[in-house]
């Protein structure tokens, strides 16, 4: 049952008041603690890959560095890179963390990202055919698309999408403005050129490939395999990691999507009413939410990108009693119960028919 | 060569870690170390805070031996944390140079603004604090032509000013000192320049009160006393534009009168000024709609809008709050100049939209 304006509008304001009452909260604690998870990542992208080196000893500490390192990678993209390139610590007006200024351990140009995720999929998010996150452009999620035998085999390409996930995401706005297709786009809205999609997308993923596949292999002359093998692993972990928790946040069993003609002119409550039932959460300890980056409370990211993403696990209780107070979904969970009704809903689809998500 | 093996070293670095220094990379490292460390800037210590004359708060800083020092009338800007937040204003120096020479130490008059953003929590700087300070900048110098000179100062328009002054080691020809304030007992830095003028037969001292004589009576008499042959003013946009208008109305030719402009004019709420125009704001992807009063700068319409730009001293002389302008045009609040229409970078903090607008924040 969808709210009416009015509700759409009390909704507004309740929300737009809890977003006020944490930004009134904002400082001091929120700049020591994204100073220190920093100092985690740089202590730990470190000492990985000093431990892929000393491998010699014993295999154990190569072992070790791979997951030291995949875990740098993963403070770096998900706590780190995610949330300050949404802005959320431009207030400290820090060298570092500015969203106009940071740049990620990750194969996708920063700027890339702004635009195809905090712009596109943080926009439209759901909205089917405006949102391309949802499937990727890949993957049939709902009766909403239409079927192609190329959706039976969607299972092996979710594999393969989630171990290149870093490539995947780096070379989605290139896909989706069709740069390297001679099916050119009639109407465009890009502001920018395909020559300068095409060089930073280059350049970028040049200067990580080189880093750990040449450079860092290189320095450590006779552990050179070794340390490629590292490298490589810790990328891979690091993709099938971020590509699990964002499956999570927006894939499950419950989540809605919408058609365009639901959002045109959309009230701003409507637009939060969507954000609410096109995400989902999964609970779990501390660890496992900075692990995610918060996206682990992917619904109130998605109510507030720009707020410091360790207030989302304090606000959720909240939001969760306004969803309850205008009767409007929770999509909650635990991590492998919202995983398994992903993977589900990835089988499910690759065969014709389903259920349409979009309800009217 | 060198800038060949610079830019190899920044795409060294930026392979490396995804910054273009290694500093930069292990930043999160050393500010373990050392909390204040900013890259591009100095340390400086608290030596003494103190407010003497109304609303001047005096800064006395030891600065680090690293720091390459200044021409007597230049600013640095002066950044310190708190609440988490990097904050910086621009100050003119206010001592003389041999007192960094001989004793690496500088000192500062800055006027605490009541509602500012900044300059209250300068007031509650207490000794051993840490700051950071910038390389000095500006190009308000005494240019050393043995002529006679006038000074003219209205308020805390008397820091680079009196730095020169104090500079000064050769008196070669006289100077006159013409320094505008609310009242004597309340005249920042008023008693080391007369103790100057005690030592030194060249250089006079003349004092205006504000209660006793009008801004108009001034200005006449600034034009009356045209006598010297190099001008230096400084002090707030209107009192600068008059006594400007004053001398050259006297017949002094523009090339002799030198300025330093502090602050920027306040907003000015005619009619034209409150009338809302449109701005765009693209930040990290998301464009945001700002419909603004014409009398804003930018920097502040985007506040006022919820935005959080980077931003420094707020006058137009950090360049932190420099962004892209894709399209409409701007006034520069400073100058009255406007801008082109197409895509060129401007500050934030001195302009004014002019007509519809997108910026890249």
């Amino acid at each position: 049952m969808t709210p009416n304006a009015q509700q759409l509008d009390a909704l507004q304001f309740d929300l737009d008041a809890l977003k006020h009452t944490i930004q009134q909260q904002i400082g001091e604690g929120d700049a020591r603690y994204i100073k220190r998870v920093m100092l985690v990542q740089r202590l730990s992208a470190i000492a990985g890959r000093i431990l892929l080196v000393l491998g010699f000893v014993t295999p154990w500490l190569w072992l070790v560095g791979v997951f030291v390192l995949a875990f740098a990678k993963i403070l770096d993209n998900m706590e780190i890179g995610h949330n300050v390139l949404h802005g959320q610590y431009d207030w400290m007006n820090d060298p570092l963390l500015h969203s106009k200024r940071y740049e990620w351990d990750i194969a996708c140009d920063s700027g890339s990202w702004q635009r195809t995720h905090n712009f596109e999929h943080h926009t439209y998010t759901n909205i089917i055919g405006k949102d391309r996150d949802f499937g990727y452009g890949l993957l049939r999620l709902s009766n909403d698309l239409s079927w192609r035998v190329r959706n039976l085999w969607q299972g092996g390409t979710y594999l393969v999408l989630s171990l290149l996930f870093q490539w995947g995401i780096s070379y989605h706005e290139l896909a989706g403005q069709r740069v390297f297709s001679t099916r050119k786009k009639t109407e465009r809205h890009s502001q920018i050129s395909d020559a300068a999609l095409k060089k930073a997308f280059f350049n970028k993923g040049a200067r990580q490939l080189f880093k750990d596949y040449i450079f860092f292999p290189l320095i450590a002359g006779p552990m050179f395999l070794w340390v490629f093998a590292g490298n490589l692993l810790a990328n891979l972990i690091r993709n099938l990691w971020t590509s699990t928790v964002i499956f999570c946040g927006h894939f499950t069993q419950d989540v809605h999507t919408f058609s365009e003609a639901q959002c045109k002119n959309e009230s701003r409550g409507h637009w939060y009413y969507r954000q609410m039932l096109g995400s989902s959460n999964f609970s779990g300890p501390t660890w496992l939410h900075i692990l995610t980056g918060h996206l682990s409370c992917q619904i109130e990211h998605h109510l507030f990108p720009d707020i410091p993403a360790r207030y989302y696990p304090k606000i959720a209780p909240e939001v969760q009693k306004l969803a309850k107070k205008y009767g409007i979904a929770y999509n909650t969970g635990s991590f492998i119960g919202q995983y398994l009704t992903v993977f589900w809903r990835i089988i499910r689809y690759s065969f014709p028919g389903g259920l349409k998500t979009t309800r009217s | 060569m060198n800038v060949f093996l610079h830019r190899l070293w920044c795409s060294f670095c930026l392979m490396l870690g995804n910054q273009d220094s290694l500093i930069r990379y292990l930043l999160p490292i050393i500010n373990f170390m050392k909390p204040n460390y900013l890259p591009g800037s100095f340390g400086a210590k608290v030596l003494s805070a103190e407010i003497k004359t109304q609303d001047v708060l005096h800064l006395h800083l030891k600065v680090s031996k690293r720091w390459p020092g200044f021409i007597a009338g230049q600013h640095i800007s002066l950044t310190f944390n708190r609440n988490g937040r990097w904050l910086s204003r621009t100050f003119s120096l206010c001592s003389s140079t041999a007192l960094w020479q001989t004793h690496r130490q500088v000192k500062l008059c800055c006027k605490i603004q009541k509602d500012g953003a900044f300059t209250p929590l300068l007031a509650t700087l207490k000794t051993d604090d840490k700051l950071n300070i910038s390389v000095a900048s500006g190009d308000f110098v005494w240019q050393k032509i043995p002529q006679s000179t006038t000074f003219i100062a209205a308020g805390s328009g008397i820091t680079p000013i009196a730095a020169m002054l104090l500079s000064q080691d050769h008196w070669s020809s006289p100077v006159t000192l013409i320094y505008r304030v609310k009242d004597a007992s309340n005249a920042a830095l008023l008693s080391e320049l007369q103790t100057l003028a005690a030592q030194q037969p060249l250089l006079s001292i003349n004092l205006s009160q504000s209660h006793t004589e009008s801004a108009a009576d001034f200005a006449s008499k600034v034009a009356s006393l045209a006598l010297t042959q190099q001008y230096y003013i400084c002090g707030p946009a209107p009192f600068m534009q008059a006594i400007h208008h004053a001398l050259i109305t006297s017949g002094v030719s523009k090339d002799c009168i030198h300025q330093e402009q502090f602050g920027l004019p306040a907003p000015s709420l005619s009619s034209d000024d409150i009338t809302k125009i449109q701005a765009t704001f693209v930040q990290a992807g998301v464009a945001q709609n700002i419909l603004m009063a014409k009398g804003l700068s930018l920097l502040q319409g985007a506040e006022q809008g919820g935005l959080q730009a980077s931003f420094g001293c707020r006058m137009g002389v950090c360049f932190q709050c420099v962004c892209q302008k894709v399209s409409g045009q701007v006034r520069d609040i400073r100058s009255g100049l406007l801008s082109g229409h197409g895509e060129e970078q401007i500050q934030l903090c001195i302009s004014q939209p002019v007509s519809e607008l997108v910026i890249q924040l």
